[in-house]
């Protein structure tokens, strides 16, 4: 009962994820004139309302429109039905893209690309007991056979998503940031507790928020903008799902921040989880093993890896252990071998610390679940937070728990995400600086000056606005809109 | 049998307001009672008579629910309707409020402290219960948030003795937890109520829990451990709880509390009939189909629904009650011979 969406969406028995809230944050704006007195409301036969005033004059009234952004916002609404929540975000949409991607005329048609996540992958692999090369291989093979152009992997945006992160914080340990910008800092890949953050806790977190874009909206950018324009077409013409491992995903690819106003499209047009892929593959009659592998794609020419990569620190994308790493050697001169992880009051906290002759020169932690949150934020909330950079996750155990991924029927939930870890673990790993091909594409899709050097020095990076590495919060106000069906007293 | 209940006194203690929960200190020399006017008041004896001694009216912004006294006496909680729970630390007759506990997101209908005074627990209209640990240094963080119930958690309480929690909820069930690993998990959910189940008590023991509800019945459940000789079935290594005992056609309207004399085994309830009435075990009874009966029945107790009735824990028989007419009563239960 406790994830954001009713339904068999936890993986494993853990209980900590952060469930519906009470009030719908749709931010209604309600016309006040004053002197309008009492109005009746009377329904014409074909359904539509109007409002009849005391002297008589009709008003046709406007339908309440709840949309999907605002809808999954609130992970708990009015109506609570999921199909209101789900139905613009689905694999049946993607189907439909599909579809009419066949039957279009030339001009018409679009381009489409799909974007897979490894934790999704790692999920898939574990079901269908294949290695995750076999799965990236025959996941591609799929989506090509329903219609899609190309495949990639977000752990190529993660590079940047990762690069970036990197940056920013030592430009904001160093005081060179925004001053409204404060330490700690806590990162924001994770949506669910992004959407946590800005409607409960708004202007005390807001500020520590990494401004870093996620993996998928990195690629967003990097598909609509860098990739669409090396097709010769523009954004509106490619069409851009990703796989994830959970619902929130859809969420994040919804924010305005994600929509071009100039093409009228967004950056991911459609979001779909782990268990909708499984219901593709159902739904074709296909198994994942039987198909024949497929070469892998890439965004940029330069890598022809025919092997998926990933990136050490986890399966929540590394963000604790790379920004450790890059400001060891950055701030201090130090180079860490291996980042040694403490637990905490609980496995889903942890913290890490770099010290020398005694004096501690950073303190990380990574705070992954409801509980770790709330007692993170009332840390913070008192002064009282040690440390200058924490990994925050919703889920318990993090993104390959998420509420998305498969789930064994047979098997118990802490089983079946140790395998996920495992399988997910056996990608082979590299340093984001490292990666090849996010050289030719930084230089060629950010726009900024980047003569010689390698990595990018802090004031060559492009600012906020020039798009596609960063993004921004708000506070969300909430309505306080009390559910329709509330029957009991409010009072005891 | 009605004069084995006897009024001592009557005091209004929220004036023009609700009172809606009262709290013995483990010594029982100070009633704590809280209401709808948003003050805690701290009543002790005076003689014969029971004075105010202290008024925390600066804690909350609205109704406080419930109040509840640490394990050693040093500390009191209370519970409010807008989202906070405060922890007031007693320094003589004065009290400071040391920390405020936020995270629920609505009303917090209930907060009770374990025995061992580490752990607190709250619970809210939110549907979740909270396990809090507190350190050395009177710092409070949250262990475990737990959304085992559909609806509304009324009232949370410990076991008397071990690290065993117990929930009630509008969703007319009563649920248990414990701690498992580094998290709390919902052991046992004892269904039978028809309605909201607004309150519960442990017997002295810790075996048995008697649960109050909208339904008009107060239900007594018994818990067994696996491999026990009554053949009542157990899941794994889990305890099972059976209702054993069910005391309808007593109440005309709901009862909002039980409490069970952790002294004498007697049970007492809260009416929105306005009446008092208390419970005996008779003697002799078949643990496992347990029977009680009626000893004291007093009708017009206050002059609208009691919400609360607490017995003395060191003091036999001086049981307190309140009322939403604001009033606060003492009453002392005798129980008549040769039952």
């Amino acid at each position: 009962m406790a994830s954001p969406f009713s339904g068999a969406l936890q993986l494993t028995d853990l209980d900590d994820f952060i469930a519906p809230s009470q009030d719908c944050i749709k931010p209604m704006k309600v016309d006040r004139r004053p002197g309008s007195g009492v109005a009746k409301i009377h329904i014409e036969d074909d359904g539509s309302y109007f409002q009849v005033s005391q002297d008589g004059g009709m008003k046709k009234l406007e339908k309440a429109k709840i949309s999907l952004d605002d809808c999954l916002a609130c992970s708990g609404c009015v109506t609570s039905a999921e199909t209101v929540l789900i139905t613009q975000q689905s694999h049946e949409e993607l189907r439909k893209v599909l579809g009419a991607n066949k039957t279009a005329a030339p001009d018409q048609q679009k381009l489409v690309v799909i974007s897979v996540s490894p934790q999704s992958r790692a999920s898939l692999a574990v079901r269908f007991q294949l290695n995750p090369t076999d799965t990236a291989r025959k996941l591609t093979a799929f989506f090509k056979k329903i219609g899609a152009h190309y495949v990639f992997d977000t752990a190529f945006s993660r590079n940047f998503s990762l690069l970036e992160s990197q940056w920013e914080f030592v430009r904001r340990f160093r005081g060179q940031a925004d001053p409204e910008q404060a330490l700690p800092v806590l990162t924001s890949a994770c949506p669910g507790w992004i959407c946590y953050a800005e409607k409960t806790h708004g202007s005390t977190l807001l500020p520590h928020i990494s401004t870093a874009r996620s993996p998928q909206q990195v690629m967003g950018s990097l598909v609509k903008d860098f990739f669409a324009q090396q097709q010769h077409l523009t954004p509106d013409k490619v069409y851009h799902a990703t796989v994830m491992p959970c619902y929130d995903k859809k969420l994040e690819a919804s924010r305005p921040d994600f929509f071009s106003q100039e093409h009228q499209t967004r950056d991911v047009d459609c979001v779909i989880t782990t268990g909708e892929v499984f219901k593709l593959l159902e739904e074709e009659g296909v198994s994942l093993s039987e198909l024949e592998p497929a070469p892998l794609d890439s965004l940029c020419s330069s890598a022809s890896a025919q092997e998926p990569t990933s990136h050490q620190g986890g399966g929540s994308g590394g963000y604790l252990e790379h920004v450790f790493r890059h400001a060891a050697q950055e701030l201090f001169g130090i180079h860490v071998t291996e980042v040694t992880y403490r637990p905490l009051r609980n496995k889903d906290l942890q913290e890490v610390i770099l010290e020398r002759e005694g004096q501690v020169l950073l303190h990380f932690a990574a705070a992954y679940g409801f509980r770790n949150i709330q007692n993170l934020v009332q840390k913070l909330k008192r002064g009282r937070c040690p440390y200058h950079y924490v990994e925050v996750m919703a889920c318990p155990a993090g993104c390959l728990n998420g509420g998305g991924q498969l789930k064994a029927p047979d098997m118990p939930g802490k089983e079946l995400l140790q395998q996920v870890e495992r399988l997910y673990g056996l990608v082979r790993t590299e340093a984001p600086e490292d990666a090849p091909g996010s050289r030719s594409c930084m230089a060629l899709a950010a726009g900024c000056r980047l003569g010689a050097g390698w990595p990018p020095a802090a004031h060559q990076l492009p600012r906020c606005g020039e798009g596609w590495l960063w993004t921004q919060y708000q506070v969300v106000e909430a309505s306080r809109v009390q559910p329709v069906h509330c029957h009991q007293h409010q009072d005891s | 049998m009605k004069d084995s209940l006897v009024l001592l006194s009557r005091i209004l203690a929220h004036p023009d307001s609700r009172c809606w929960f009262l709290a013995w200190n483990p010594a029982g020399t100070l009633l704590a009672s809280c209401g709808g006017d948003r003050s805690v008041r701290i009543w002790g004896r005076e003689g014969d008579s029971w004075i105010c001694k202290s008024v925390l009216c600066e804690g909350h912004q609205r109704t406080v629910r419930k109040v509840a006294w640490s394990p050693c006496g040093n500390y009191l909680a209370s519970a409010s309707f807008d989202a906070t729970t405060c922890i007031w630390k007693k320094n003589e007759d004065d009290f400071e409020c040391v920390t405020t506990l936020e995270g629920h997101e609505n009303e917090v209908k209930s907060v009770a402290w374990a025995p061992s005074g580490n752990l607190l627990a709250t619970c809210s209209r939110d549907k979740s219960v909270w396990v809090w640990e507190v350190d050395e240094e009177d710092e409070y963080e949250c262990v475990s948030v737990l959304n085992s119930h559909t609806q509304d958690v009324k009232h949370v309480v410990w076991h008397p003795s071990q690290e065993l929690l117990a929930s009630a909820s509008y969703d007319d069930t009563v649920k248990l937890y414990r701690e498992e690993e580094d998290d709390w998990v919902c052991c046992a959910t004892l269904e039978g109520h028809e309605s909201t189940v607004w309150s519960l008590a442990f017997d002295p023991s810790g075996q048995r829990l008697a649960s109050c509800s909208d339904d008009r019945t107060v239900r007594i459940w018994r818990q067994y451990l696996p491999g026990n000789e009554q053949g009542v079935a157990c899941s794994g290594s889990e305890a099972s709880w059976k209702c054993v005992c069910t005391l309808s056609g007593f109440h005309s309207r709901t009862i909002y509390d039980v409490a069970w004399c952790q002294l004498t085994g007697t049970l007492a309830t809260a009416c929105g009939d306005d009446a008092i009435r208390v419970f005996e075990e008779d003697p002799g009874s078949d643990p496992q189909q347990p029977t009680f009966s009626m000893t004291a029945h007093v009708p017009q107790a206050h002059s609208q629904d009691v919400n609360c009735v607490a017995w003395n824990p060191k003091e036999r028989g001086l049981l307190a009650s309140c009322s939403d007419d604001g009033e606060l009563a003492f009453w002392k239960y005798q129980p008549s011979e040769g039952i």
